[in-house]
């Protein structure tokens, strides 16, 4: 794709353009939720239960409707009788939307207040009166597959006996087996248990909607924190019977998404059923703790992996087991025929010859969830496991971990590779983003220091992490919500005097959709961004898309957008061919004209063509300058990247400090170097949240131990360290444009770096593994127990 | 949270008993107490008002006395429930004459609190309930050792 020449200068693909969305949101005009007021809207607070499981034994409305203000209440029963008690989750089972007759989790929706304020709407909830009784709560997930374990879900005994909600397995069990047999006996294996807990988005804007039902006409309108509006649309369509044509989900300005708002929650339902109960707009939205306690958690998978290899450290065999921890309903978000989404690339960046995964499932009484935060289907559980176990390898066999992983990469010239659990992985150089990453950081240097520091007994540690990732779902027919195939879409409308309105399936929560989306039309067509308005999240205007995801709206949603364009260039040259009077064949473009070959001074500009397409068409073209395209992949795109973190360890207090963190990504071609900058600074920071602060804990008896900002941990500016950034290229072969995607790989690749170094500095006492978030109190009780705590 | 505890009270363990027989005199020593209302035969219903933290509930009890052995036995039973929180009680304490004018209190309690209160207070929970248990057992000495100010 090239942008130099002699026509205009266009800030198409590679120019660091200022977002133009931030005009609006640095003004202080952006438009959320929250922001949206309509004439007689009604508030909205849930009653929620404090206990992680009981039965319902009665509730009492009452009080709560002479609470002044209050103008209804909606309770399970009331649901039950309209059949719209449970609803369909993303992962087939069926989840309470307030529950009838128990309770399966802390903070699980029970009644639905609707008030003429927020503040009668809290009152009213505190003034609805359950009555429960407690049952036998099970947090640990080994323990709910106990022949004594309580059943949690008694709704669905008829199809599940037992709290297990599958047993998934992939890979060539035999082949794997057998080379580890063979390693245990002329080789090496190492084996690790790990945790990678369960954590939550936690966006800055929390979940809400407002549902207003016009009686009218019968449109019901939603404006909701969505980040797949048209999903979303589909499944109201068939949840409540409402014909879909006369639904209208609007996804306004989204405060982060990352996963959090991919699901559909209780909240959205009950709104929707008060709108239409009392006649009149309901609005609802979150308070922090609601947020944090009761939407989509991601992670909480209990990993035992194995890596069976020669007595030179090159790779075999890779065998992991997992126990993931589901929750009360199994509301994964992830493509339906994936119940453990992609975990898949757990073989990373390595050539294993033979892997084999297996995953069982289980129900807890804890939150609904397993959303992809930030990564794409358990991308990061996967990569977490690999890289660690092979640092683990490293030591067995006495290499340093940069070593070990150049010996085992896959190496350029083996692209496409197919991977021993059967993925094609697109295109790679691993080797060169490493290298790249080891001379930034002065790698060879640094353990020099270390090795000098070790011997005055000082702490400090140098963590790799060289992951590969999977993103851009589709193609479609492997992956589908809800049996809706994941494609994207973009419409691209060029007016008569050459500006663009483009409007895409994909929704932007904060990415920058309105700035990339502009300045991919903008390298196709040769215009200015700044002649692009790119509209989404309006399910009556947009096309059909399934969202923003996984990283998938460069991948498929900005494929589409490059094909659409080229339909209008590919039109636009018929026209051009027309109004010079020669052959199609005969002309030449260049960026935002067409012109004579041989005659570079006859020519005409996009914006001419478009005049022309309205004013004096070809007779034999019908008017007008449009086209649509909808993108099904021919694959998922493979980004990749190397990360070094260095850490120094404080003897007295266990504290971890990050000294340096270089971060090497390759998303293929950059479309605004800005903006993946951004995404990889963001990315990166909630990346380290795992590795040294967050978790949602739970007590033995289920209460959630991170209900608020004080107990859960995010990284503010104070405790993020500087990031250092480079980039490789390696495009994809596949994509119109050669891009892979971001957005996810910094959290994807970030934990394990640091992991990686904390272990790295503790490694010569013996340490091989320390469960993340690895906080100061874990690691002062390490170094209290092997002699090294100064205090 | 299981707690436990041993306390040497300066007083006959005959009127130890009759003290803590008499629930409106135990209520009155209990922190945030602010009503009892009796329900039927060893039942009541107390509102009791804690802070844990920044956390204020108004926890409404119902309050029994499954077992009862004069003068050395008492269980004391309790499930309370405020807005978003819930929380259940169990008590068991046994009394020991040290001598004539001394009696030893062994109890166990054993407190399951749920929701926002346990979520947004679990840090603080173990000091608070320690605190308030010393409240108690202040103002039961006061009543009931010389020169405290019960007359009973």
């Amino acid at each position: 794709m090239t942008t130099t020449s002699a026509g205009p200068h266009v800030h198409g693909l590679g120019e660091p353009y200022k977002r133009k969305e931030d005009a609006r949101f640095i003004r202080g005009k952006g438009n959320y939720v929250d922001d949206i007021q309509l004439p007689g809207m009604l508030y909205a607070d849930i009653v929620r239960s404090p206990y992680a499981h009981a039965l319902i034994k009665s509730i009492d409305i009452s009080k709560a409707l002479q609470v002044p203000g209050v103008v209804a209440v909606i309770t399970g029963k009331d649901l039950e009788a309209a059949g719209l008690a449970w609803m369909p989750t993303l992962s087939g089972d069926s989840e309470a939307v307030l529950a009838v007759d128990r309770v399966l989790y802390q903070m699980q929706e029970v009644a639905f207040v609707v008030a003429e304020s927020r503040y009668a709407a809290a009152d009213g909830a505190a003034a609805v009166e359950v009555d429960y009784e407690p049952l036998p709560v099970v947090v640990d997930p080994h323990k709910a597959l106990a022949p004594d374990a309580p059943l949690l879900r008694p709704d669905k005994k008829d199809r599940q006996p037992t709290n297990q909600i599958y047993h998934w397995e992939t890979g060539d069990r035999a082949a794997t087996d057998a080379a580890f047999a063979e390693a245990e006996q002329n080789g090496v294996v190492v084996r690790q248990d790990m945790y990678v807990p369960r954590i939550h988005p936690a966006p800055i804007e929390t979940c809400g909607c407002v549902a207003d039902y016009n009686a009218a006409t019968g449109k019901l309108t939603v404006w909701m924190t969505s980040q797949a509006p048209h999903a979303h649309r589909t499944l109201f369509a068939i949840v409540s019977g409402l014909p879909e044509h006369r639904i209208r989900v609007i996804s306004p300005d989204v405060g982060g998404g990352f996963g959090n708002k991919v699901p559909i929650y209780p909240g959205y339902v009950c709104a929707v059923v008060a709108a239409l109960k009392t006649g009149r707009p309901v609005k609802w939205i979150e308070d922090r703790t609601e947020n944090l306690t009761s939407t989509g958690f991601a992670r909480d998978y209990h990993i035992h992996a194995e890596i069976a290899a020669d007595k030179e450290g090159t790779v075999k065999a890779l065998r992991v087991y997992t126990l993931a921890d589901h929750g009360a309903f199994d509301a994964a978000a992830q493509p339906t025929k994936f119940p453990a989404g992609l975990f898949h690339i757990c073989t990373g960046s390595y050539d294993f010859k033979h892997a084999h995964v297996a995953v069982d499932a289980v129900h807890t009484n804890k939150a609904p969830g397993g959303i992809a935060y930030r990564c794409s289907f358990r991308v990061t559980e996967a990569s977490y496991l690999i890289e660690r176990m092979m640092d683990t390898l490293a030591r067995e066999v006495g290499k340093d971990p940069a070593e070990i992983r150049l010996q085992n990469f896959i190496k350029p010239e083996a692209f496409p590779y197919r991977s021993a659990l059967g993925w094609t992985y697109d295109s790679g150089n691993y080797e060169r983003a490493l290298r790249l990453a080891m001379e930034k950081i002065g790698y060879e240097e640094l353990r020099r220091e270390q090795a000098e520091k070790r011997a005055r007994g000082e702490l400090m540690g140098i963590g790799i992490s060289s992951f590969t990732e999977i993103v851009g779902a589709g193609p479609g027919k492997h992956f589908d919500i809800a049996g809706i195939q994941m494609f994207d879409s973009c419409e691209i409308r060029v007016h008569p005097t050459g500006k663009v309105l483009a409007r895409i399936g994909v929704q932007t929560q904060g990415q920058g959709h309105e700035t990339t989306f502009a300045q991919i039309i903008a390298a196709e067509l040769g215009i200015s961004p700044d002649d692009v308005d790119v509209e989404h999240g309006d399910t009556d205007t947009a096309p059909y898309g399934l969202g923003t995801y996984a990283s998938r709206s460069t991948p498929v949603g900005g494929a589409a957008t490059a094909v659409a364009a080229r339909k209008i260039r590919d039109k636009a040259r018929k026209i051009a061919a027309y109004l010079l009077e020669v052959g199609e064949e005969d002309l030449e473009w260049e960026p935002g004209r067409f012109y004579v070959r041989g005659s570079p001074s006859k020519g005409k500009t996009i914006q001419e063509i478009a005049f022309a397409a309205y004013t004096n068409c070809p007779p034999y073209l019908e008017p007008g300058l449009e086209a649509v395209n909808y993108y099904d992949p021919p694959n998922l795109t493979y980004p990749f990247g190397s990360y070094i973190c260095v850490v120094d360890i404080d003897r007295g207090t266990g504290e971890v400090h990050i000294r340096r963190f270089l971060a090497v990504d390759d998303c293929g071609t950059v479309i605004n170097p800005m903006i993946v900058e951004g995404q990889i600074h963001g990315g990166l920071t909630q990346g380290l949240a795992p590795a040294l602060y967050e978790q949602l804990a739970y007590d033995e008896n289920g209460n959630v131990l991170g209900s608020n900002f004080q107990d859960y941990l995010i990284p503010t500016a104070m405790e993020t360290p500087r990031w250092e950034t480079a980039r490789t290229v390696t495009p994809s072969p596949h994509h119109p444009i050669g891009a892979k995607g971001v957005g996810e790989s910094p959290t994807v690749g970030a934990p394990q770096a640091i992991a990686n170094a904390v272990v790295d500095a503790l490694a010569h006492v013996g340490v091989r593994h320390i469960d993340i978030p690895i906080t100061p109190w874990k690691v002062w009780a390490i170094l209290k127990e092997k002699g090294l705590a100064t205090a | 949270m299981d707690f436990s505890g041993s306390q040497t009270i300066a007083a006959p363990i005959d009127k130890v008993w009759a003290f803590l027989l008499d629930v409106n005199k135990v209520a009155e020593c209990a922190p945030g107490f602010q009503s009892l209302e009796v329900l039927g035969e060893e039942h009541w219903k107390a509102v009791v008002s804690v802070g844990i933290g920044a956390v204020k509930a108004k926890f409404t009890l119902d309050v029994t006395r499954p077992e009862m052995h004069e003068p050395d036995h008492m269980v004391v039973k309790a499930r309370g429930k405020a807005p978003g929180s819930a929380v259940e009680l169990s008590g068991d304490m046994h009394l020991t004459a040290v001598d004539s004018n001394q009696t030893r209190m062994d109890w166990e309690a054993k407190v399951i609190v749920s929701g926002t209160i346990a979520s947004v207070g679990a840090r603080l929970l173990q000091g608070t309930a320690e605190k308030l248990t010393g409240q108690f057992f202040a103002c039961l000495k006061t009543k009931l050792e010389p020169g405290g100010t019960s007359q009973s």
